[in-house]
């Protein structure tokens, strides 16, 4: 009797476990049919509404799995075998990641090609934009209006006035790596070591943090991208830090401002390639691209799409023009810059 | 062994690794990262041994105040994963934060420059508040340790002339040695593995080192290189410390008489009860209710439902992990028991080194591990003209149960194999001398005296699965979402707000665990002290 | 001056009186044994001393070498400050020091030098000096005591407590390590109080016994005399002085029973007893049932009379047959059973057999005195 009271417990529970797992296994296969993978960079958050009206639309399920670091390795050990359909990627240098990696194949859309400007998309037919975004500089309302460059960030006379978030995010890594193409490497390393000079702190937080910085005169400057502004303002307890600066669209006079992507891709392996189409039109059609430049903020890629009336009121802004590709072939030497300026120490 | 594996491939894969990037990393910013790595660790170290020892010592020894409370209060703080506390406090001490407006305001400051104020995002900031979180691992098994020490020692101790102060120092503590050793390498792993807590505070160890290398440089090898000598740091610092008690054995006493409680002096008494009460108020409490009235706030009903179904994943995650790393942890400890061989100690050791590895590179491993194997079961499937089974490793929660098993075996194998060095080891062969088989005696005596201290185990690991989130990350199915990762998602996006709901139910189903385990360990020694009074009369 | 002196001692814990008006007085050089049932307090008392439990009432003055220190309710002094060494049951070695470490724990504060005249000294002394280095769990359970006493002694104690000292200790070891100890004792000239349930330890290793019981001291004295006269049946009965032979009084109404000289008669399933008031320490008793204390040695075979015994046990020992007797007829008042009696002669079971008591001290307690105990126990 004693026996049988220890034992079972144990025998249960292990009975137990093999049932789960084979519960769990056998959901994993039921995946298959009707669906679309995605593997994300971005926040599942933001795009699920999106995914809904396209599954309202056509019927197909999208699965979701996201993660800020290693995709593109879970990817590359799936190999032949990868569930993944589609990615989308916060910024361009993921998107050449994978690209490089061979972890794509090109698709064939007259769609995309016809809606997205050439300079948003790859020549290779690998990966495409959905959405623009702007680095740019926020600056106290203290300062009144004001024309800003980049290189402004390094000028003395903001000493211990500018805030940042670590240089090493990719969006600052984006934008180091455009300045490398403009001026070169040793004057970028001097710009980037003038500029950590005139920061007010150590880099931290995130872009939301600097501008409440910012609200908090803790510093004047601070970079950040464009659709936080808008997200800010309709945030209640953010809207007083937003309402503190302006926003500021830099190098107008000159080359313009330092855009970047966010894109999406289409897995070599896909294995529900038409679906994978399917979303990957609909994500340009005109309903997905009014839906993020509402709710996100973001410039859509479509040139027939208009930003949101708040970021409208922003005002136009000349965008740079240089090549995606090049920015994302510079980011190692923008890593090794900002390793060797100390940005983040 | 099974669980080694991973950490073999990493290891191999860091052999392979051949860059120039070491020389640039070494020549930029390595030198500052390994500084602030043996800073951070030392720190953590020095400071969870200060607040886990003295509460320890205050509870058991000392008639403070409030002790049945604080007791269990105490242990609370492990419930909160580190990277809530962390943004919380960071968000709560901050140049922007709660505090410093409020004194800005206060005496009408007007910049920084106007006054000094902590730095909450240095190096020493991130200590504090992660030996904050972490001091519990320290009080525990200290706790245990002190409540299970012979008081003869104790007395031997005082009559030889040391005072109640001198007897701390130089009795209580060598004395619970081993428990301070092994909880303080488990704070050490899990603070050198730490990224996401680290970040917050915007300091860069070797950890961050890792990461610009993988992700920013594209270069796994040469990470999986830097990982590696981070678990030798690990290592190097876990032999000495063994080495240095390898040739004292630890007896331990179950003649538990009535302890010798030190009076406390008024003064004395009010420094203690601030002491502990600082710490259960910082750890948890403040913490804690902050979260509570963000979810006032911010939460809908909506939201909680929606979080159900993660909150399940997370339970089941958390079992699976729990149950098996428990089942190998106690499988492991019997071998090594039953073996009588010193050489056979290796399976245990090399399996607890999991914990050291940050889990996103941990993640890596696995997926390096499963891949291949994914890809024989999927050609053979193919071979034998049958559908493709698919990714059933890597691309289910098997990899992430198998990932968890090996980052949190090290809890369970420290919690088992000190339970079982609790029993003697003539019990061994007594079950043979009465003619019982080893398998028997297996399931007859050691499991039932080892009960608590599996259940304990089982616990701790639970907990800890409950608050895992890189692994989780990134090796996840599609759509399995976590009370981790949805916290962490609305957290990496500045709005803990929304996720406060999440981390509070993270935080109550590690705390459920928690209580249970303190109250059962106190119904044990309870029993025990009642046998002892039976035995005494 | 006594070394040690303890008046009117009283320890409550929980609500629970533990120790009831102890006194007890040792002068120096002195060792006393105290014993008792467990659960007496013996325990309680000692660790009294050491300063581990405060008392509730009663006061302790301890001669530390000519400095009084006086131990009230008001006055507490700290275990450290009392220089009192003590060895305890399971001797609480430091098992992370090594022995070496372990003996000088307590003189840490003297010069290196003199740490280690005095270890190498006490090394000696209990024959220690190949052992310094090792670990106390790689001792034998001699050695360790051993290694106890030498990190008792080093900080040169004015009292030495002893907790069960012998009972970790093989049998056979067990004597002579009492008596080697007993020398070292006494050649160093150090008086120690030590506890044990077992009375020849006390009778072996001790100058004087103290026998406790319920929390108080029923009688001290050195053990010849308790054994000679002792002052109450639990003391008679705990030290297994003897058996108890049941007799009543004769009425004698010419004699006065109490005076000088008087002779009493007392009927016993062995015949007739009679005594002498020899001495006025002698009691009387009120009630007629008392008990005698018989000792093996009182016995002897009666020949040509009639059977009064018969045999229930035979044991063989050193000294010849261990008998062990009851009374024949088993129902009356002056029924008897379990007699202890020695003989060369061989008997056997269930032999009826005549005895003949020659005893000259009697030993007597009334019969109710020995109820409460028989029953408690």
């Amino acid at each position: 009797m004693l026996k049988k009271t220890k034992e079972t417990p144990l025998y249960f529970l292990l009975l137990l476990l093999l049932i789960l797992s084979f519960s769990a296994l056998l959901s994993f296969n039921s995946f298959a049919s009707n669906a679309v993978n995605v593997y994300s960079y971005r926040q599942p958050f933001l795009v699920e509404p999106l995914f809904e009206k396209f599954t309202q639309k056509t019927g197909i399920k999208v699965n979701i799995v996201f993660a800020k670091k290693g995709m593109a390795e879970r990817l590359a050990r799936e190999g032949k075998y990868s569930p993944a359909d589609v990615l989308l990627t916060t910024d361009i240098s993921r998107l050449i990641e994978l690209q490089d990696k061979q972890l794509l194949q090109p698709f064939d859309s007259s769609v995309i090609k016809k809606f997205v400007p050439s300079q948003y998309r790859a020549q290779n037919n690998q990966w495409f934009a959905l959405t623009t975004r702007v680095r740019n500089i926020y600056s106290s309302k203290r300062l009144g209006d004001i024309e800003l460059n980049y290189l402004d960030l390094a000028d003395e006379k903001y000493r211990g006035r500018i805030c940042s978030r670590s240089g090493k995010h990719p969006y600052n890594v984006a934008l180091v790596s455009a300045m490398i193409s403009e001026y070169g490497e040793s004057k970028t390393l001097t710009w980037l070591e003038k500029f950590k000079a005139n920061l007010a702190r150590k880099p931290q937080g995130n872009d939301r943090s600097q501008v409440q910085a910012i609200h908090q005169n803790l510093c004047d400057l601070s970079l950040g991208n464009s659709y936080y502004f808008g997200k800010m303002l309709k945030d209640k307890k953010q809207k007083k830090w937003a309402d503190g600066v302006n926003i500021n669209f830099p190098n107008q006079a000159n080359r313009g401002s330092h855009v970047n992507i966010s894109g999406m891709a289409l897995a070599k392996y896909a294995p529900n390639k038409k679906n994978a189409h399917a979303l990957m039109e609909f994500l340009v059609s005109k309903p997905a691209q009014q839906l993020y430049a509402e709710t996100n903020m973001e410039y859509p890629v479509r040139t027939d799409v208009k930003p949101s009336a708040l970021v409208a009121s922003w005002g136009d802004f000349k965008a740079d023009t240089l090549s995606l590709e090049t920015i994302a072939k510079n980011r190692k030497i923008a890593l090794k810059l900002l390793d060797k300026a100390q940005f983040d120490l | 062994m099974l669980l080694a594996i991973p950490i073999i491939v990493m290891l191999v894969s860091a052999l392979t690794s051949s860059s120039d990037l070491y020389l640039h990393l070494w020549q930029s910013v390595l030198p500052n990262y390994i500084i602030n790595t043996v800073l951070l660790g030392a720190y953590v170290v020095v400071l969870t041994l200060f607040f886990g020892v003295i509460s320890a010592g205050l509870i058991v020894h000392t008639n403070i105040i409030g002790k049945k409370i604080l007791r269990w209060l105490l242990v609370l703080p492990l419930a909160m994963p580190a990277y809530i506390v962390a943004y919380l406090y960071t968000d709560l001490f901050d140049y922007a934060g709660f505090v410093q407006i409020a004194l800005r305001d206060t005496f009408h400051w007007q910049s920084p420059q106007d006054y000094w104020f902590f730095d909450i995002r240095s190096l020493f900031g991130a200590a504090c508040v992660i030996s904050l979180v972490l001091f519990p691992y320290v009080y525990l098994l200290t706790r245990t340790a002190f409540e299970q020490q012979n008081q003869n020692l104790l007395r031997a101790g005082r009559l030889l002339g040391l005072s109640p102060t001198q007897n701390f120092i130089k009795v209580i503590l060598p004395l619970a040695r081993p428990a301070l050793g092994i909880s303080a390498s488990l704070v050490l792993m899990e603070t050198l593995a730490d990224f996401a807590t680290v970040q917050y505070f915007a300091v860069n160890t070797l950890t961050t080192a890792i990461y610009d290398t993988w992700l920013g440089y594209g270069d796994l090898s040469s990470a999986n290189a830097l990982a590696s000598v981070l678990m030798l740091f690990i290592f190097i610092v876990v032999f000495f410390e063994q080495k240095a008690r390898s040739s004292q054995s630890q007896q331990k006493s179950m003649s538990n008489n009535q302890q010798q409680l030190i009076i406390l002096s008024t003064r004395q008494q009010f420094l203690a009860c601030t002491f502990c009460w600082f710490l259960a108020i910082a750890g948890f409490l403040l913490p804690f209710s902050l979260l509570i009235n963000m979810v006032f706030e911010y939460s809908t009903s909506e939201q909680f439902f929606k979080l159900l179904a993660s909150a399940l994943n997370s339970i089941e995650l958390a079992l699976y992990a729990a149950t098996i790393t428990v089942l190998i942890a106690l499988t492991l400890a019997l071998f090594q028991r039953f073996s009588y061989d010193i050489n056979k100690t290796w399976p245990l050791q090399i399996s607890s080194f999991g914990y050291a590895i940050p889990g996103t590179v941990l993640a890596m491993a696995m997926l390096a591990t499963f891949g291949p194997v994914d890809h024989s079961v999927n050609d053979i499937a193919i071979y034998l003209q049958l559908t493709e089974p698919g990714l059933i490793f890597s691309g289910t929660i098997f990899v992430l149960v198998f990932a968890f098993v090996v980052r949190f075996a090290a809890i369970a194998n420290g919690a088992i194999s000190s339970g079982l060095k609790q029993i003697p080891s003539s019990i061994d062969l007594a079950p043979a001398s009465l003619g019982v088989g080893l398998k028997t005696s297996l399931t007859k005596i050691h499991l039932p005296l080892l009960k608590s201290s599996i259940l304990g185990a089982w616990l701790l690991v639970f907990v800890e699965a409950m608050k895992e989130l890189p692994a989780v990350l990134l090796l996840r199915p599609f759509n399995f979402e976590t009370l981790s990762t949805q916290v962490y998602q609305l957290i990496s996006d500045e709005m803990l707000e929304q996720g406060a709901l999440g981390a509070i139910l993270i935080v109550l189903f590690g705390l459920f665990p928690i209580i249970w385990l303190n109250s059962s360990n106190e119904k044990i020694a309870k029993t025990q002290h009642r046998e002892q009074d039976f035995a005494a009369h | 001056m006594p070394l040690i002196s303890i008046s009117n001692l009283s320890v409550t814990l929980q609500k629970n009186t533990i120790l009831s008006d102890v006194n007890l007085t040792l002068a120096s050089g002195d060792i006393i044994g105290l014993v008792g049932p467990s659960g007496c307090g013996k325990t309680t008392l000692l660790n009294t001393i050491a300063g581990f439990i405060e008392q509730s009432q009663g006061q302790i003055q301890l001669n530390d070498f000519g400095v009084i220190n006086t131990i009230t309710t008001e006055q507490f002094i700290s275990p450290e400050r009392r220089n009192i060494g003590m060895i305890f049951q399971d001797y609480a070695l430091f098992p992370h020091l090594t022995v070496a470490k372990n003996i000088c724990f307590g003189i840490a504060k003297q010069s290196n030098a003199a740490q280690k005249t005095q270890l190498i000294t006490l090394l000696k002394l209990l024959k220690l000096d190949d052992l310094a280095d090792r670990y106390p769990h790689q001792l034998s359970g001699g050695q360790q005591q051993r290694v106890a006493i030498a990190r008792a002694l080093a900080p040169k104690p004015a009292l030495l407590l002893l907790d069960e000292p012998f009972s970790n200790i093989d049998a056979r070891l067990r004597n002579d390590l009492m008596i080697e100890l007993r020398s070292l004792l006494k050649e160093l000239k150090i008086t120690a109080i030590f506890v044990t349930h077992n009375k020849d330890e006390v009778f072996s290793f001790g100058d004087k016994i103290a026998v406790m019981t319920e929390g108080k001291i029923l009688q001290t004295g050195t053990p010849a005399e308790v054994c000679k006269n002792p002052n109450s049946f639990q003391v008679a009965d705990f030290l297994q002085l003897g058996a108890w032979l049941p007799i009543t009084t004769i009425e004698s109404n010419n004699l006065p029973s109490h005076e000088q000289g008087a002779t009493i008669s007392y009927h016993s399933a062995l015949g007739l007893i009679k005594s002498t008031l020899s001495s006025p320490k002698t009691k009387t008793f009120s009630e007629n049932k008392l008990v005698l204390l018989v000792k093996p040695q009182h016995l002897s075979l009666h020949a040509n009379h009639d059977a009064n015994a018969i045999v229930k046990n035979i044991t063989i020992t050193e000294q010849g047959y261990h008998y062990q007797l009851s009374s024949i007829c088993t129902q009356n008042d002056l029924a008897f059973t379990a007699l202890s009696f020695y003989s060369n002669q061989a008997l056997h079971l269930e032999q009826k057999i005549a005895i003949k008591l020659n005893i000259d001290d009697l030993v007597i307690f009334a019969m109710a005195d020995t109820h409460s105990l028989i029953t408690s126990t």
